[in-house]
């Protein structure tokens, strides 16, 4: 019945208030998508170009910006010369086969653990949720060393359990949360049916499907953004997108176009999916506290 | 005594037997144990997986905390807590968690400040939808591919946002990350620019469980737009922020993605936080032993604030919404 | 205390009116209650009275004073909400205490006003508690004690007791019409349930579908109702419609069901003012305790129906009886026995009839 917008009822100080609250949104609006710009812009512009800036406090002159040649390069040289079809490729099979490990495993521990109740379960909840928290450079001396022995390092394999120590948790932690709310009514019903309980929570696992689905698309975000495990796990036959951009930063030369071409790779399929999920995004970046 | 002795074993086989899981199982509730043996089933591979990535390295680091250990040149050897009696002495390790506490403070003060001012505004605005979405691509982007553009915008001979703060008289001919006075507010920024929107983004669900109800009662009470604001929106936003804050802490310890790339902790170590002078001395001093000491310092203490937010997300008034009513 | 008066108040959200061409006075001290369906209006004219919402065109005055564009702070009025909106944060005192800091009474009248408003409600022992430790009542009582202590010109109650169990209801309707009886505010009350309305209003204005269908005493509302829908929105069990149609024959009208004719009588001819004839399609509506029933024909119950089923509601016995394919529901006494199927003759109170246009629903007599 009631309109979600607040009553507002005009006067002086109102106006004024809207006028400050606008320009705020403004200034944060370009200084949100500046670096954007900025990054998309240089990516087709030649070395002099991209190095061009007005005067001191010629603030007429900001127009520079937009003289240049477009040129593309950047990214001919990025996929012919610096092999990036390869780490493209390492990137996609390493953050779509984390996350479909973190999510089947995590599925199906997260219904076990929503389903039953045993003394403890408090701790090893606790247990789950802190590995996920851990923070990276903690845990990445041991990690290597297991990880050597196993012959895991600089493969893709090796990669994609590093991820599954973070995704996993994660999955866990979130899918919880969505069996919790399927009442286990439903299971009964499967069974009295005639189904195993192993079809039953078949049966039920589409109610949480659209869930699934966004946490697959945010294990795959974090797993791709990663710079930490890749840089150090993954280092040689397993190099991702973020290690191999870093890579173009030498001491002896910056490559300013080709590592904004590699930004514009890297961070592109990702802001498109993270739209993608827009709505998961707050349940899914708080852990399942806040929901929207 | 011998009864004693028969009732534990009997009752260690049964945990045994059904996994641990069962209880208080009555004999003949051969359903409740079948049951529970589909459940334990349904756990174990995520349970391994995950205690052999973590549970085992966890021990080594306490292991390789009291050793000196030498990359395979000599053995580890026992060297009586020296690793941890040095963190005493160890300047750069007191100076990081010093760092850590201000930059992680200046970047929760500046994203909760800005992140609530935000989302207020845009809670009122009829573009909120389209405006959120903007807002929030900074965060999709990878936290190196940001520290590398800004980076190229710091820099003082052809970025523009030195050029900018130059034109505007606030910066010198240094760019930002080259003076120890300024390096740790250029961080900071790159943080601010990439974070505030999930602040936002809390923020906003939190201020849609405001309950409408008390904002209405206390504007019909006689209260103005501030007021209302402290003495309604406020109290039920809490929980969101303090969520918002542990959280932002505990990456705050995570990635130095940013900062290694921006300014790896220099100039003259001013912005070698904590986990950054771990990154130096695990992976360029190769001080495994030293590093594992440090690194079970920094666990310990996320594992604090882990515990503060678990305590938060389970209490039930938190951001379930609780209106005054029934 | 103030005199409200609504003057041609249309209300829209985007292109869906809610409040359509509203009218209503309310005088000083007047106890008034809109009633309707939910969505019939009756909330977001109460919102407009409050200042929570804007008034899309018409005007407001109290006390002959335009208030559109005041701020709900600057209107003088109290409001309980349907939630209680009680502040979880607060205690029972500084809920209460509220709107008077605001306003920046010194301390002592606060106290003095608070414990008053607290001894009125029977709240004493409970002021240092927070909402969440009260019950339903006691939170309706917090919600009505932080209305009361302001003393406003106006009291706005949206549905104050619609959460309450049916026992702790009937007790709160009596309270609240004695309380405003005691203040002497003026008080606008806004429920769906006509039973709260009927018994505490001075007034009841009826709406539907953001239209104004009828203002009177609820005497008036229940006897004389203005049309088809408030006659059938009023009383339960809800008043019997029966279609019927008026005809002519031997120069005398006649109101004819196809199970029993009757003719009018001066008074109903007078009344329909010689405009029978285009209205030959009505409905004759009849309240069920306006029905009798027995189970010989006699002059006094000509009407044959057979019974379909009987409710006894302690007191009172309802009987649904099919007379030639209409269901008519009859209020007697329990003392009356039938069973499925028994034949019975009803008999009308023919002074007791309404009469309606089929197709407008308006009221004939």
């Amino acid at each position: 019945m009631a309109t979600l917008e607040a009553v507002q009822y005009k006067s002086r100080t109102r106006t004024l208030v809207t006028v400050f609250t606008t320009i705020f949104l403004i200034v944060y609006l370009i200084w949100t998508l500046a670096p954007f710009l900025i990054m998309f812009v240089s990516s087709f512009k030649d070395l002099l170009e991209a190095f061009t800036l007005p005067e001191i406090g010629d603030f007429a002159g900001m127009g520079v910006f937009f003289e240049f040649t477009p040129t593309t390069k950047h990214y001919t040289e990025l996929f012919t010369e610096r092999n990036f079809s390869v780490y493209f490729i390492n990137s996609v099979i390493v953050s779509t086969g984390s996350a479909l490990v973190s999510v089947v495993l995590g599925a199906m521990a997260a219904y076990a653990l929503s389903r039953i109740d045993f003394k403890g379960k408090d701790h090893v909840f606790f247990w789950i949720i802190s590995t996920r928290m851990a923070p990276v450079v903690a845990v990445m001396v041991p990690l290597y060393a297991i990880f050597r022995n196993l012959d895991l390092v600089g493969t893709i394999p090796g990669l994609i359990l590093a991820y599954t120590t973070f995704n996993l948790p994660f999955a866990i932690w979130i899918l919880k949360g969505f069996f919790d709310n399927v009442p286990y009514a439903i299971e009964e019903a499967a069974m009295v049916d005639g189904r195993t309980r192993f079809g039953a929570f078949m049966e039920i696992l589409p109610l949480a499907a659209p869930g699934i689905g966004a946490f697959i698309v945010l294990c795959i975000l974090f797993s791709w953004n990663d710079f930490l495990f890749a840089s150090i796990i993954g280092s040689g036959g397993a190099k991702t997108l973020p290690v191999a951009t870093r890579e173009l930063v030498t001491p002896t030369s910056i490559q300013w176009g080709k590592i904004m071409a590699a930004g514009v790779i890297t961070s592109l399929p990702m802001t498109l999916l993270g739209l993608l999920i827009r709505k998961y995004l707050v349940t899914g970046l708080t852990m399942g506290a806040v929901k929207e | 005594m011998k009864d004693q002795l028969t009732e534990a074993f009997v009752s260690t086989k049964a945990i045994f037997r059904d996994g641990g899981l069962v209880i208080d199982a009555p004999a003949g509730a051969r359903n409740a144990a079948l049951s529970n043996r589909f459940y334990f089933y349904l756990m174990m591979p995520a349970i391994i997986v995950l205690a052999a990535i973590t549970l085992y390295p966890f021990f080594w680091l306490i292991y390789m905390s009291l050793h000196t250990v030498d990359l395979g040149l000599a053995d580890d050897t026992w060297n009586n807590l020296k690793n941890w009696t040095r963190l005493g002495r160890d300047r750069k390790f007191q100076e990081g968690w010093w760092l850590l506490l201000k930059y992680s403070s200046l970047c929760m003060f500046f994203e909760v400040t800005l992140g609530v001012m935000i989302a207020l505004i845009l809670n009122r605005s009829r573009y909120e939808k389209i405006l959120v979405t903007i807002f929030l691509m900074p965060m999709m982007m990878a936290p190196v591919i940001a520290g590398l553009v800004w980076y190229y915008m710091y820099n003082s001979t052809f970025g523009w946002y030195h050029w900018l703060m130059q034109s505007l008289g606030i910066l010198g001919d240094k760019s930002i990350l080259g003076s120890s006075s300024t390096a740790m507010i250029g961080i900071v920024m790159v943080d601010i620019w990439q974070w505030t929107p999930l602040i936002i983004l809390i923020v906003l669900a939190g201020l849609k469980r405001v309950p409408r109800d008390q904002l209405e009662a206390n504007m019909v009470d006689g209260a103005g737009d501030i007021r209302n604001f402290f003495q309604v929106t406020l109290p039920n936003l809490y929980p969101f922020l303090l969520i918002a804050i542990l959280l932002r802490f505990m990456d705050n310890f995570r990635f130095i993605d940013a900062i290694l790339v921006l300014t790896g902790g220099g100039p003259a170590n001013s912005t070698k936080i904590l986990p950054t002078y771990l990154f130096d001395v695990s992976f360029s001093f190769f001080k495994l032993g030293r590093g594992a000491a440090i690194a079970l310092t920094l666990l310990a203490v996320t594992i604090v604030l882990g515990m503060i937010l678990v305590r938060v997300f389970e209490r039930p008034s938190s951001t379930r919404s609780n209106s005054g009513g029934t | 205390m103030a005199s409200i008066s609504i003057k041609s108040v249309w209300k829209y959200y985007g292109d869906t009116p809610a409040v359509k061409d509203l009218n209503l006075e309310c005088l000083d001290g007047e106890f008034v209650c809109i009633l309707g369906p939910s969505g019939c209006g009756k909330s977001s004219t109460m919102r407009m009275l409050a200042g929570l919402e804007h008034i899309t065109a018409g005007d407001i005055l109290f006390n002959d004073k335009r208030i559109n564009d005041l701020p709900p702070k600057d209107r003088n009025l109290a409001m309980v909400f349907e939630n209680y909106a009680l502040y979880p944060h607060k205690s029972v005192y500084d809920n209460m205490a509220n709107a008077l800091k605001i306003q920046k009474v010194d301390k002592a009248t606060i106290d003095k006003k608070v414990k008053w408003a607290a001894e009125l409600l029977e709240l004493s022992p409970l002021l240092d508690r927070k909402p969440l430790e009260l019950s339903g009542g006691q939170k309706q009582r917090c919600a009505i004690g932080r209305a009361i202590v302001r003393e406003p010109e106006l009291f706005l109650f949206d549905e104050p007791i619609a959460h309450l169990d049916a026992k702790l209801r009937a007790h709160m309707r009596s309270e609240l019409k004695i309380m405003q009886r005691r203040l002497k505010t003026t008080m606008i009350y806004v429920t769906h349930d006509q039973l709260e309305a009927l018994s505490m209003a001075d007034r009841i204005a009826v709406m539907r579908d953001g239209v104004l269908q009828q203002v009177g005493t609820p005497s008036e509302i229940y006897n004389q109702p203005a049309n088809q829908w408030v006659a059938g929105f009023i009383g339960e069990p809800a008043m019997n419609f029966l279609d019927c149609s008026l005809t002519e024959s031997n120069g005398h009208l006649h109101l004819s069901h196809n199970a029993f004719s009757f003719a009018l009588n001066a008074e109903h001819i007078a009344k329909l003012n010689g405009s029978a004839k285009e209205h030959s399609q009505v409905h004759m509506g009849i309240r069920p305790e306006h029905v009798t029933i027995s189970a010989r024909a006699t002059p006094e119950h000509p009407i044959k129906g057979e019974v379909l089923v009987t409710e006894l509601l302690g007191g009172d016995l309802l009987v649904e009886a099919n007379v030639n394919d209409t269901r008519v529901t009859i209020k007697t006494d329990p003392d009356y026995i039938a069973d499925m199927g028994d034949t019975c003759y009803l008999g009308m109170d023919t002074s007791r009839w309404h009469l309606f246009e089929r197709e407008s629903g308006v009221s004939l007599i």
